[in-house]
């Protein structure tokens, strides 16, 4: 019963907008691929700006559900912008640092990030989806115990 | 020094602030079109910032509209980009929703590899917005 009710619980996947760097793009594109293709089920994205606009609607979901910030570059405008609803961020990506670990997987421009942007992005999706199994996996246990 | 001040006062650049829109294709057509006038258009002329700057940035991005006449790109009727840059910065110039650009027959359904209908409307918006800075500008 209280696996279902956790299991209702979805993965809300936040990018930052990013709109003038390429790796604002990186960011977007990887949370795509995750609510897409890699975790269709247990993921959904938001608009980012309907938190800056005080969206109530949106401030609920993100309070109610788990969830991961992706940001492209250190002004975390994706992790800042859900703690300025009074919910920490599950996780926090930010897409500089798999760059740097990834420097032969580098996007090319803002609008079409090239191959080495789309190799980065499945790299980052791959990560990602693997702590969102982990996340969900410990949660349900984590609340499982605390009932007993 | 008439001359000067008048330099001083001449807008220079014209902001367009779009919405994220990172849940809709209309999200896409609103930042597609907005880089189409940034980086194509009108570079010159315009600049932009990401619109969670407003609550993650200092006070130097709040300040931003507050600077330079704005222009707003939203994607639906909820009007973030207007509504959180008037709500940070200062009135807009133009707001401009995408929805304005879509026939009710046309269904508009991709966030990422636009088929061609969506691109016609991301070339038609980056019009309206390209014109309008136009406007901007020699208003001032």
């Amino acid at each position: 019963m209280n696996n279902k009710v956790m299991n209702d619980k979805k993965v809300l996947v936040i990018p930052c907008s990013g709109i003038g760097k390429p790796i604002g793009t990186v960011s977007r594109e990887t949370a795509y691929k995750i609510v897409e293709n890699l975790r269709k089920e247990k993921c959904q994205t938001i608009c980012l700006a309907l938190l800056t606009s005080g969206d109530k609607e949106t401030i609920d979901k993100v309070k109610k559900n788990y969830c991961i910030t992706i940001d492209g570059c250190a002004k975390h405008c994706a992790k800042k912008n859900v703690e300025a609803c009074n919910k920490t961020p599950d996780k926090s990506y930010m897409i500089l640092k798999f760059a740097a670990a990834n420097p032969d997987k580098k996007p090319e421009g803002i609008i079409d990030i090239g191959n080495g942007g789309r190799k980065l992005v499945n790299t980052i999706a791959s990560q990602i989806a693997k702590d969102i199994d982990k996340l969900t996996k410990n949660k349900v246990e984590v609340s499982v115990n605390e009932r007993k | 020094m008439k001359e000067n001040e008048s330099k001083v006062n001449k807008i220079n650049k014209v902001g367009i602030v779009s919405c994220s829109g990172e849940d809709l294709p209309e999200g896409t057509i609103s930042r597609l079109a907005t880089l189409e006038v940034l980086l194509k258009k009108k570079p010159f002329d315009t600049t932009t910032i990401c619109l969670p700057l407003f609550i993650a940035g200092g006070e130097g991005d709040r300040l931003f509209a507050k600077n330079n006449p704005t222009i707003t790109v939203d994607g639906c009727e909820k009007l973030c980009a207007k509504k959180a840059t008037e709500k940070y910065s200062g009135k807009v110039a133009c707001s401009i929703n995408v929805k304005d650009f879509i026939n009710d027959d046309i269904k508009i359904c991709n966030k990422r590899n636009l088929n061609g209908k969506e691109k016609e409307i991301v070339s038609n918006v980056a019009d309206a917005i390209s014109k309008r800075v136009d406007d901007i500008l020699k208003e001032s």
